[in-house]
């Protein structure tokens, strides 16, 4: 259990050493909320509008689908923490430890995992200043949903890091992938009103079932399209078999 | 169990490049055993199928009576490593660096406090136990990596160019740690170089390796054997013209441009007290004596007629600077 202890004690450690990062990351999403949501929440004020988002005002719809944005987002992008480490030796120091490897990427997605929830947690906590109709008791199941997704996109960042040599590449896979993935998540638009391609698409795209459980705990069930227990199997199911990759990468990684 | 590492036939291909070709040695218990070349002679390779980084494309290595390839656990915990490139978390500070270390290595609690901070003294860093890593110096960040190497003490320690891109004093202050670790803790010590006054200095048996290939083996004064002579250079002052001296003990005698006589013997420690007696007798008076021994240099120059350069420092420091 030391490695994973230590591994996990290692992510938090370098996390409260970068608040200037920190701040940066908290940045992006409130820009989303504010200036993209706040800005169509005014162009759909009316009945008909609410209608079509559950019977809710627009940022109170669009309020779980940041939360689950910055969460997809911050895991994903801690894979390149790997890079880093490799770029900057410390992995060596680790594969060289007699220490269970599979142990140790546990740890290391596990803390990065803890701090992307912290940092949902703090957008949770600023969106209920904007949006007006979102459910205090909802915080805590939501920060559940939001801990899962954060396990499954460590695991799928870490994998797919440990397979690369270039900072540059990693970022250039996540933006290819990270927009199209939210489009299709239903955070910023309801499902119901994609055309039917499109509903394929986000139908297999797990951060739906984030946006969706988030929206169940934050909001009501009106404004949900699968019921609860779907989206917590998707995203526990995703989240053991991300998880499981990660292991068996990393327990093959030679420095070759 | 006598020897710490044996190694018979390894080999490391990538592809078409052949980066260690065949390699047979072995370290004995409680000896500084050093591999000696230029950059590229497969040092780095090596050291890392032996500590189990790397999977060996053909031949065998035991180390701490493990097999590398079947036995990687078992070498890993009876290993500990510093590596040519720096493996620090530049982020935290030196005590964060070896308390993960610590943990990793199973240590915890009063007893990993105390050994960090026995180990921070020993490579005088204590004064900077709360500092972050990335404003250490080079030197400082070796001597940190040297500490946390040793906190979960290890039987065979790996030193892959540990003092390559540090100014000369802190060279010397590693070297001092290093032949103190041997005396203290009669660790075994695997060295790889391309200094050849670092071998020299350190090692109890060298094996210089060129192109994948351990070429010689033995101390440094058997390597320096095989080029035979000593030489010796006399400046003198003849009542005649300076001629050629004759002995038994002389190999080989010339007259340089310069006028000095240059005498090659087997040893001229023991050689020089007969040459003092012989131009006295000759009535030849001494001005002044001067004698060269081989460097390993020599033996390497004689061996692959190139000469083992010490050039990587530079290159070494401007690739730091890049990556930050």
């Amino acid at each position: 259990m030391k490695a994973l202890t230590t591994m996990a004690y290692r992510q938090l450690k370098r996390f409260t050493k970068a608040r200037s990062r920190v701040a940066g990351m908290i940045i992006n999403p409130l820009i989303w909320l504010v200036f993209f949501g706040l800005g169509w929440s005014k162009v759909f004020n009316f009945p008909a509008a609410r209608a079509i988002f559950g019977g809710v005002d627009y940022l109170t719809f669009l309020a779980p689908g940041i939360f689950a944005m910055t969460i997809f987002n911050q895991s994903f992008i801690g894979g390149i923490s790997v890079i880093w480490d490799k770029q900057f030796g410390f992995l060596k120091e680790v594969l060289v430890a007699p220490a269970s490897r599979k142990e140790g990427i546990v740890g290391r997605i596990l803390g990065d995992s803890i701090v992307t929830v912290i940092q949902g947690a703090i957008i949770l906590l600023l969106t209920f200043f904007l949006a007006e109709n979102l459910k205090i008791s909802g915080i805590i199941p939501a920060l559940a949903i939001g801990f899962l997704l954060a396990i499954a996109f460590s695991g799928f960042g870490v994998s797919l890091a440990l397979r690369m040599e270039s900072m540059e590449g990693f970022q250039m896979i996540m933006m290819v992938l990270m927009l199209p993935l939210i489009f299709l998540s239903g955070a910023m638009y309801p499902i119901e009103s994609m055309p039917e391609w499109m509903k394929v698409l986000a139908y297999v795209n797990p951060l739906t079932y984030a946006v969706d459980g988030a929206r169940h705990y934050l909001v009501g069930e009106s404004v949900t399209k699968f019921s609860l227990s779907m989206d917590w199997g998707v995203l526990a199911f995703l989240a053991v078999l991300l998880l499981g990759i990660a292991m068996i990468e990393f327990e093959r990684t030679t420095i070759e | 169990m006598s020897n710490a590492i044996v190694v018979e036939n390894l080999v490391k291909r990538y592809g078409e490049l052949e980066a260690v070709r065949g390699i047979s040695f072995k370290v004995r218990k409680g000896e500084i055993f050093a591999f000696l070349g230029p950059n590229g002679a497969g040092k780095t390779t090596t050291v890392h199928m032996l500590t189990t980084l790397l999977k060996p494309t053909q031949g065998k290595a035991i180390v701490a009576g493990y097999d590398v390839i079947k036995e990687p656990r078992e070498v890993r915990k009876k290993i500990g490593i510093v590596f040519q490139d720096p493996s620090l978390d530049r982020d935290l500070t030196a005590y964060e660096n070896m308390y993960i270390h610590g943990r990793i290595y199973g240590y915890d609690g009063k007893e990993l406090k105390d050994r960090i901070d026995e180990l921070l003294k020993f490579v005088e860093l204590e004064r900077f136990r709360d500092k972050a890593v990335k404003t250490f110096s080079g030197g400082m960040q070796r001597r940190l990596e040297i500490a946390r190497s040793l906190l979960h003490e290890p039987e065979i320690l790996f030193l892959d160019e540990p003092t390559i891109g540090l100014d000369p004093q802190t060279r010397a202050h590693i070297w001092e740690y290093i032949k103190a670790m041997k005396e203290e803790h009669n660790m075994t010590i695997f060295l790889t170089t391309h200094y050849m006054d670092e071998a020299e200095q350190l090692a109890d048996r060298i094996a210089i390796i060129d192109h994948g290939k351990i070429i010689a083996e033995g101390t440094s004064e058997e390597l320096k054997k095989l080029i035979g002579n000593d030489v010796i250079y006399l400046k003198l002052n003849a009542p005649e013209e300076v001629k050629c001296l004759n002995a038994d003990f002389i190999r080989g005698c010339k007259i340089l441009q310069d006028g000095r006589v240059r005498i090659d013997v087997v040893n001229a420690a023991e050689s020089l007290p007969r040459l003092f007696e012989l131009t006295q007798k000759n009535g030849i008076r001494v001005l002044e004596v001067t004698y060269h021994r081989p460097t390993l240099n020599d033996v390497f120059l004689y061996l692959t007629g190139r000469e083992l350069r010490e050039e990587s420092g530079m290159k070494f420091r401007m690739r730091m600077r890049m990556r930050r």
